[in-house]
């Protein structure tokens, strides 16, 4: 085997165009190595920088000796009908060097055709890998682009230089004029000038250690994460945690070196989430924490060796001083105008131009979050709901979430907090804008998810109504980020109301605004959210099959849809599972396009079906209460007890009797069944192992 | 090192460097970015190299002369190099280490920070060059201007000189820079950060402004018209400012503010195509 090594050198990529970069780096070129029978399933190995891609993977030295088959003229035109050959096969075979006596005749799908079987030598990897480089490299895109120079080429940010090597061996290969050669460079700084002209991967990784370049990504944060004990453990104290500030100081670095330095303690009277934020968003550092207790102190990551003389820590510190300076400021300002005071400015803030202002907004989320604390046992709160609605916006007005709008919901909380308005109020407006996506937590509190789902649901009301979607990768409105947080909410918090009949108090609630007509903007509304839930839960690893059969009774209630789901996905192995599949299939198709009918117990004229009939009854009488406690697994193995009954009935009964009174009594059973199933799951959905074979 | 001596050796760095070295332009522009120098030599494709001080007038951010990094007026230092040269970086890291700072003993880094300008139609892709955590320059390749793409991208180095001057003179207070040895900043700016916030946040007549930006916005009309794109495009620049000073008197809605944005846009972007239109003529 060979060691292949690749390293596109580049300006300072964003780190989640590194990690972007590397994965469609692995995934094109494991496709490409094994079509050009370079690689036989081998794993390929990609990491990197801010400044570099690198893959590093086992090639076959030189491709195995292929056979093509080259086809010529139809039979037909080469041959004359007694077998001797015409000018055009004779043709054939000369312009390829052959003699027409080497011709072979090929079955093909268009008829009979002459030609013949070459034998193609193996190309060695060297020979092949540079036009598969400059395919996958131009290939690879990013979240955003940009060309340089006067190149056409288009990247996350210029390349600067092209490594290539097999075995050691440079590959010759040019991308965006750049011709590839065989050395890199260390760390922009400390080993600028320096050219190193690796031999293999290991000589390559030592060599840039050396130049003060870690190239794995783990490796980086370990390093991180080992130094910032050494320096919090002898003060018994902890990183505030901020793990995507991590990974993105991870990826901005090619050698870490985390330092600690400090601010002064009177800066400790703002709020951890302002001083986090301030420290986190201004300037990439992390807050320290001791039991639970903001400390006067900050981590930072630079990329550096050392921070020998401090200057480092120094610079960050006189930096940050201004900046808590400003955040305080800001603070102070902020606390001086009540919230209520505030939210008069909101009737001047456009929510959408088309939508009006966030005054109108939160007297809409008024309205929903009444509705919803009826509906989820919680008239008590009612008071505080109102409060909070009519609060929750007003802190887009202060400077703070102006300059860190990260804030924004936090802030109206901390607010309302030091202000002394009801707890639960201030906690709701804290909370509403979580969860910010699949990752982040659900409001803590009752009156948090109910602000939480009322403002998500007012916001993709409102776009849908005009008709502003989510497209590819484009969603101006938080669209996709919303119906995650509904869900998310919803299941969490195991909310069982009608999302149907929530919708239709959100549409009342913007009457005529919106410019579709209502009736559209809900089905608009369910399909949005089906095709959300059908990605939350396949991401979740269920079955896509499982995942239409739970959806088949639909989603107004998603919680419901969810325990649906969980119990088919936990009996779908049991062995009544795959028989009962196939028999609720059969009393599918028999039913299609047959008129609904009711049925008549007189007409029940076989034993089988009484029995049918009878054991129908009692299956119904005991699913129903389960099904309505969200007990679908009870339910479901209750409905399996009607199998031998089924499977008797068919055996003995035959269901499109002569007589079209008794077929439509039978076909009325079997339909009463179907109804009852389908609030479990559309069982013609699901996918079983005896029809695949089929 | 004073401001004075700071930009001195960056003019001497960018000469050298092939830099032709402008004076500032003498209208209110937000950025150094809209001045003719800039904006016009970038549209086309004959190569262009230019430095210079501009001071850029933000009058939003006024602070009454109060806070430490916020003011009103600042002073960049320009640099356009088209098309961007392959060694862009290592010329910019050297012309720091010609600032006299000893980068081994720093942190350098070059953060995400794309941008863009929808009042001219303009937008580029690059980093905030960030120093021990201080913001010291802008960079950025440009990828359209005037609502044109660039077909040789040019590259732009902002620098802040009062960040760059704080950085060196270690300074948290932007009053407390000295600009020569006799003069410091507070000497020459304070009174007019000040008067300036004041005329900025509260006195500026709305009425009169709204009234001049209709007039600069039709003067700047009636000359695409005539073919005379360089005062129109003096004239837009009026226009933005004439923005920009009723944004920070409080006098423009949301919504009024994309629509306005959006009419000197179209301004700017006519402006381009017939220049550009010319020069692919001639």
């Amino acid at each position: 085997m060979s060691e292949f090594l690749l390293e596109i050198l580049t300006e300072e990529l964003p780190a989640s165009h590194v990690r972007a970069g590397l994965e469609q780096l692995k995934a094109t070129l494991s496709v490409e190595l094994s079509a050009a029978g370079l690689s036989e399933g081998q794993d390929i190995r990609v990491m990197g920088t801010c400044r570099r891609l690198i893959v590093l993977a086992e090639i076959v030295p030189r491709q195995r000796d292929r056979r093509e088959k080259v086809i010529g003229p139809p039979k037909a035109a080469a041959y004359k009908p007694d077998g001797t050959p015409t000018p055009a096969g004779l043709g054939f075979a000369k312009s390829r060097g052959i003699d027409i006596s080497q011709v072979e005749v090929y079955a093909t799908e268009r008829g009979e055709y002459i030609g013949f079987t070459k034998s193609a030598p193996g190309k060695p990897a060297e020979e092949i890998l540079p036009e598969i480089l400059v395919r996958v490299i131009s290939g690879l895109s990013f979240p955003k682009m940009m060309r340089w120079a006067e190149n056409p080429f288009r990247f996350s940010r210029p390349i600067r230089n092209l490594l290539g090597l097999v075995d050691g061996r440079p590959l010759d290969f040019e991308v965006a004029g750049l011709r590839s050669s065989n050395f890199t460079f260390g760390h922009k700084i400390f080993h600028a000038d320096c050219k190193i002209q690796p031999r293999s991967f290991e000589d390559y990784r030592s060599s840039l250690g050396e130049g003060l370049v870690v190239i794995e990504p783990n490796a980086r944060r370990e390093m991180i994460q080992a130094e910032t004990q050494k320096l919090l453990e002898p003060l018994g104290a902890q990183l505030h945690p901020e793990p995507e500030l991590l990974e993105k100081l991870t990826y901005d670095v090619e050698h870490p070196h985390a330092f600690l330095g400090s601010f002064h303690p009177d800066f400790l009277s703002l709020p951890l989430e302002v001083l986090s934020t301030a420290l986190r968003e201004g300037q990439h550092l992390f807050s320290v924490v001791k039991a639970g207790r903001q400390q006067p102190l900050f981590v930072g990551v630079a990329d550096a060796p050392d921070d020998a003389k401090g200057l480092i820590r120094q610079g960050n510190e006189r930096v940050l001083k201004a900046r808590l300076k400003d955040a305080d400021f800001f603070w102070q300002q902020d606390l001086k105008v009540p919230l209520a005071e505030r939210a008069e400015g909101l009737e001047r803030v456009v929510f959408q131009e088309r939508l009006g202002s966030y005054e109108e907004k939160a007297q809409r989320l008024k309205k929903l979050a009444v509705y919803l604390c009826d509906k989820l046992d919680a008239s008590n709160l009612k008071k505080e709901a109102i409060l909070a609605a009519e609060l929750c916006k007003a802190d887009l007005l202060t400077d703070m979430v102006r300059e860190f709008s990260s804030l924004q919901g936090r802030m109206g909380g901390l607010l309302a907090r030091e202000q002394g308005l009801a707890a639960a109020a201030g906690r709701a407006i804290y909370e509403h804008y979580q969860p910010a996506g699949l990752e982040d937590a659900s409001p803590a509190s009752t009156l948090g998810a109910i602000l939480s789902l009322a403002d998500k649901i007012d916001s993709i009301v409102g776009a849908l109504g005009l008709g502003i979607q989510a497209t590819g990768s484009s969603d101006p409105f938080g669209l996709r980020r919303n119906a995650h947080g509904v869900c998310k909410v919803i299941l969490d918090k195991k909310i069982d109301f009608s999302l149907g009949r929530f919708l239709d108090k959100a549409l009342e609630a913007y009457g005529p605004k919106l410019e579709r007509p209502a009736a559209e903007v809900k089905a608009a509304t369910l399909e949005f959210f089906a095709g959300r839930l059908r990605y939350i839960f396949e991401k979740g690893g269920f079955r896509y099959d499982l995942v239409s059969a739970a959806l088949g009774p639909g989603l107004d209630n998603i919680h419901h849809f969810s325990l649906r789901l969980n119990a088919l996905n936990g009996l779908r192995s049991s062995p009544q599972f795959e028989p009962f599949i196939l028999m609720a299939k059969r009393v599918n198709n028999i039913l299609r396009d047959q008129p609904a009918g009711r049925v008549n117990h007189a007409l029940l004229a076989e034993k089988e079906e009484q029995e049918l009939w009878s054991v129908f009854g009692i299956v119904k009488e005991n699913a129903t209460p389960m099904m309505a406690k969200g007990d679908y697994s009870q339910a479901q193995k209750m409905v399996f007890r009607l199998q031998p009954a089924l499977n008797t009935f068919f055996d003995k009964v035959l269901v499109m009797a002569e007589e079209k009174r008794i077929r439509q009594n039978r076909l009325a059973l079997l339909q009463a069944i179907s109804r009852l199933l389908s609030r479990i799951a559309d069982y013609s959905q699901v996918v079983v192992e005896g029809e695949k074979a089929q | 090192m004073t401001l004075q001596v700071l930009i001195m050796r960056l003019q001497k760095f960018w000469a050298e460097q092939g830099c032709y070295l402008a004076q500032p332009y003498d209208l209110e522009v937000g950025a150094g970015t809209m001045t003719p120098d800039t904006f016009f030599r970038v549209l086309d494709r004959r190569p262009w190299r230019v430095a210079y001080v501009q001071p850029s007038r933000r009058p939003a951010d006024g602070r009454y002369g109060d806070n430490p990094h916020r003011v009103q007026k600042h002073y960049q230092y320009q640099v356009i190099l088209k098309p961007s040269p392959d060694d862009t970086q290592q010329m910019y890291i050297r012309s720091l280490t010609s600032l006299g700072i000893r980068l081994e003993d720093h942190d350098l880094r070059f953060d995400e920070d794309n941008w863009e300008s929808p009042t001219i139609g303009s937008w580029g892709v690059g980093w905030q060059v960030m120093l021990d955590g201080l913001e010291i320059t802008q960079f950025t390749y440009f990828q359209q201007a005037g609502g044109i793409d660039l077909v040789s991208v040019p590259v732009e180095i902002t620098y802040g000189l009062e960040r760059l001057e704080m950085f060196l003179e270690e300074k948290g207070d932007i009053y407390d820079l000295r600009w020569s040895d006799e003069v410091s900043y507070r000497d020459l700016r304070l009174r007019e950060e000040k008067e300036f916030s004041a005329y900025n946040f509260e006195q500026a007549g709305v009425k009169g402004l709204q009234q001049m930006f209709n007039l600069y916005e039709r003067e700047a009309a009636a000359l695409i018209k005539k073919g005379l794109l360089l005062p129109a495009y003096d004239l837009c620049l009026k226009c933005s400012h004439v923005f920009n000073l009723l944004d920070s008197r409080g006098a423009i809605s949301v919504t009024e503010r994309v629509k306005i944005i959006s009419e000197i846009r179209a301004l700017v972007v006519e402006v381009a195509r017939k220049y550009a239109a010319e020069g692919a003529s001639s």
